[in-house]
């Protein structure tokens, strides 16, 4: 960066354009060569192009079909038929869709918070244990969360099975004679938050080891100082423990709801989106749009309308992305 | 250095999110130029479904098509039923689609509305076409033009145990509704003892079983013709069918989940383990159940379901396939000498003998000897189709309005009038 060699009568305006509080070292960089300056985009240009072609294509892409008709005549002739916001306003006025967003919504805040909660306590867990349990916590946490998606679903339907589900059966047992026979997917909201155990047990590993790995970087001289001062258990973990997993815990949050808002998998495994219906979340109303009714135009809407809906949920956390790198310069 | 990190994590997080959401929907497309090599000199590629075409025929086929049009190879590939509608619209959306293909009946009307099928009307009087199977025929025309060439058919019918009936003092197969209702009365009074024993396996969501119902009455699934097509499902006769289907579940207390069909869990299996006396179902299910048990194999016999009036069988539902050729499949005339030569006389014979109803042929004397076969054959004269919209693939594809309406009805959680006015309204926005 410093090298002396070499000065070039390149202008100063060609050296990349910087916010002004970055200018003290702009200053330095000036009398570096230019290629110094060049070498790191041209390093990072490369992986920049891989993602515009990779993600950023792709995006495009959607936001134009989004914009025709797509259907399989379409496809096999490869007509171009413009439909500008048609397919929008389609999405938009039927009244199932604002039906299933919100079911969308609250389903997935539900299960983002159960996954936090439980993911926390399991944390806490494996930081007052001792070495051993705590092996055997993470071992169990690493085999469920290297479980297959669609293994999992598999058993947990068998699990909640109307007749030979182990569940029924063991609730029986138990004295709870009125399980005989049970069906969990009866209704939407049962069929859901089966699902959403599902998902809870696959993300909570996940989660638990984020967490886990905060707690073990504050320092043990802070506990001390806090048993010193008399504080309880809880008080410790607000003062201490929760400070330094906030960032942490704030990014896995954010990372939940970009992932439990558009999980299909297990969504569409279990029910089809039924019973009536009743479980259908907004990527199962895209596949059947899409791929079980060759509908691509308004599928592509839809996915359209699922990324705004997360621009504007995960909004302020990039705005505290965008803050923090700030403050960082600074 | 955490917040950079935290940074990076984030934006990947978002634009993995916007690539998913434009994988699933933008697919179709760009999958459309990434294909199978393109097809060499003469050779023409055929798909036929798993377990449609006995392999004995396939061979003798396509070498003597091969051998008619020396220079000519058949690229031939069996392909699974899972998913197949999506590797279509894949494949006819590619620069080499196959020649010849193998399409469920009830799909035909979608493809040929589309216009991704070769018109054939000209054709048909080559292939046979006076002795074509009606039901599938009807299939596959669309807008009066004929897309699909009838391939082979098969219909449900009631398989029960001979040596039960017999203990239980049945003489005769039940002919009627209310002969049925009783000989499930006599059973229940001979092995009702044992917990596990059902008298009938009927699955709540079995509804190619509630169209033999709702038809027998009199009614139907949806009334219209060429595009437009509305639901007749709150007609009282399409009521007095589903509800006949709740009198055999209730009467029967079969055991079988009231939210599922026929294959999850599969009733062959069910049967197989030799507690149940009657179930609905193909005749290849028996052969399936066989594997776990051999025996049931001479224990088990037929009888057409039965309708409302004795001696009267119901109509059945007529599932099957047919074949079709891609309008952009550059071997237009080989492919359709393909179909002509499948159609011949000879090869239906084969199918029959594979336990299928021919398409294109109405001999089906190579069904008689088989006691399974010979009384579905009879009742294929009967058969018929699912409403020949365009949109029915949907139905069938997402989340079908006949299986949440049985659910609904079965269980209780609606009345009858409510089930049927509610799956009327969603066939209504599916078909409409």
């Amino acid at each position: 960066m410093t090298t002396t060699q070499g000065v070039t009568a390149m202008p100063a305006g060609a050296t990349p354009p910087a916010s002004p509080r970055v200018a003290a070292p702009q200053r330095r960089r000036r009398r570096g060569h230019i290629g110094d300056r060049v070498l790191p985009y041209v390093l990072l240009a490369p992986a920049l192009i891989g993602v515009l072609g990779l993600l950023g294509w792709p995006t495009v892409q959607l936001l134009f079909i989004s914009l025709r008709k797509l259907d399989l005549r379409e496809l096999v002739t490869g007509d171009m038929v413009w439909v500008g916001l048609q397919n929008y306003s389609d999405v938009l006025a039927d009244s199932e869709f604002w039906t299933i967003t919100l079911r969308t919504l609250i389903f997935c805040a539900a299960v983002v918070a159960a996954t936090m909660l439980i993911g926390l306590l399991v944390a806490v867990l494996m930081k007052h244990v001792n070495p051993v349990v705590r092996i055997a916590i993470q071992v169990a946490l690493v085999l469920a969360w290297a479980v297959p998606i669609i293994a999992a679903t598999t058993v947990f339907q068998w699990i909640f099975d109307q007749q030979y589900g182990i569940l029924n059966k063991t609730l029986d047992k138990l004295g709870f004679h009125d399980f005989i026979g049970y069906s969990w997917f009866g209704s939407g909201t049962s069929t859901l938050t089966v699902i959403g155990l599902i998902i809870v047990w696959q993300a909570v590993p996940f989660i638990a080891f984020s967490l886990y790995a905060g707690l073990i970087g504050v320092p043990r001289e802070q506990y001390e100082a806090a048993g010193i001062d008399g504080a309880s258990g809880f008080q410790t973990f607000r003062a201490v423990s929760w400070p330094a997993l906030k960032p942490i815990a704030t990014m896995v949050t954010f990372l939940s709801v970009l992932w439990d808002f558009q999980v299909f998998a297990q969504v569409w495994a279990v029910k089809q989106g039924g019973p009536d219906g009743e479980s259908t979340t907004l990527p199962v109303l895209l596949y059947l749009k899409g791929i079980a009714g060759s509908h691509f135009g308004p599928a592509a809407a839809i996915a359209m309308l699922m990324l705004l809906f997360l621009v504007v949920l995960t909004a302020r956390y990039l705005q505290l992305l965008v803050r923090s790198k700030e403050a960082e310069l600074r | 250095m955490k917040r950079w990190i935290k940074l990076a994590a984030g934006v990947a997080a978002i634009t993995l999110a916007t690539a998913g959401c434009a994988g699933s929907s933008g697919s179709g497309n760009t999958q459309a130029s990434s294909n199978a090599p393109a097809a060499q000199g003469g050779d023409i590629t055929v798909w036929l479904m798993t377990g449609s075409a006995p392999d004995s025929l396939t061979t003798a086929l396509n070498k003597e098509f091969e051998d008619k049009h020396p220079g000519t190879k058949v690229k031939y590939e069996v392909q699974q039923w899972n998913g197949i509608q999506q590797k279509l619209t894949t494949a006819l959306g590619s620069q080499n689609p196959p020649d010849v293909f193998e399409i469920g009946n009830t799909q035909t009307p979608q493809f040929a509305a589309q216009g991704v099928l070769a018109d054939l009307t000209s054709s048909v009087n080559d292939m046979n076409g006076s002795q074509w199977l009606k039901g599938l025929k009807d299939s596959g025309t669309f807008d009066g033009k004929q897309y699909g060439v009838p391939f082979y058919a098969a219909n449900r019918e009631v398989l029960y145990r001979k040596d039960m009936f017999e203990q239980a003092g049945i003489t005769a197969p039940p002919t009627s509704n209310d002969e049925w209702l009783a000989a499930i009365d006599k059973l229940k009074a001979k092995f009702g003892s044992d917990p596990d024993f059902q008298a009938l396996y009927l699955p709540g969501q079995y509804w190619y079983t509630l169209l033999s119902f709702i038809w027998d009455q009199g009614g139907d699934i949806a009334k219209g013709d060429g595009a437009k097509f509305t639901g007749t499902l709150d007609t009282p006769q399409a009521k007095a069918g589903l509800e006949f289907y709740k009198k055999l579940v209730d009467q029967s207390g079969t055991k079988a989940p009231k939210d599922n069909d026929e294959s999850n869990p599969a009733q062959a299996g069910i049967y197989g383990a030799g507690k149940v006396a009657m179930f609905i179902g193909t005749p290849g299910e028996v052969a399936t159940a066989a594997k776990t048990d051999p025996s049931l194999k001479d224990k088990t016999g037929a009888f057409a379901i039965p309708g409302k009036t004795a001696g009267k069988s119901a109509p059945v539902f007529l599932g099957g396939s047919n074949l079709a050729i891609p309008v952009n499949s550059k071997k237009q005339d080989l492919a359709k000498e393909y179909l002509k030569l499948l159609s011949s006389a000879k090869y239906q014979g084969e199918i029959a003998k594979g336990g299928f109803v021919p398409g294109t042929s109405t001999d089906i004397s190579a069904l008689d000897s088989d006691p399974y076969a010979s009384v579905m054959a009879k009742a294929s004269q009967n058969g018929r189709a699912v409403p020949s919209s365009p949109k029915w693939g949907d139905v069938e594809a997402g989340q079908n309005p006949l299986k949440d309406m049985l659910t609904a009805y079965l269980t209780g959680k609606k009345t009858v009038d409510q089930a049927t006015a509610d799956a009327n309204a969603a066939l209504n926005k599916l078909l409409g």
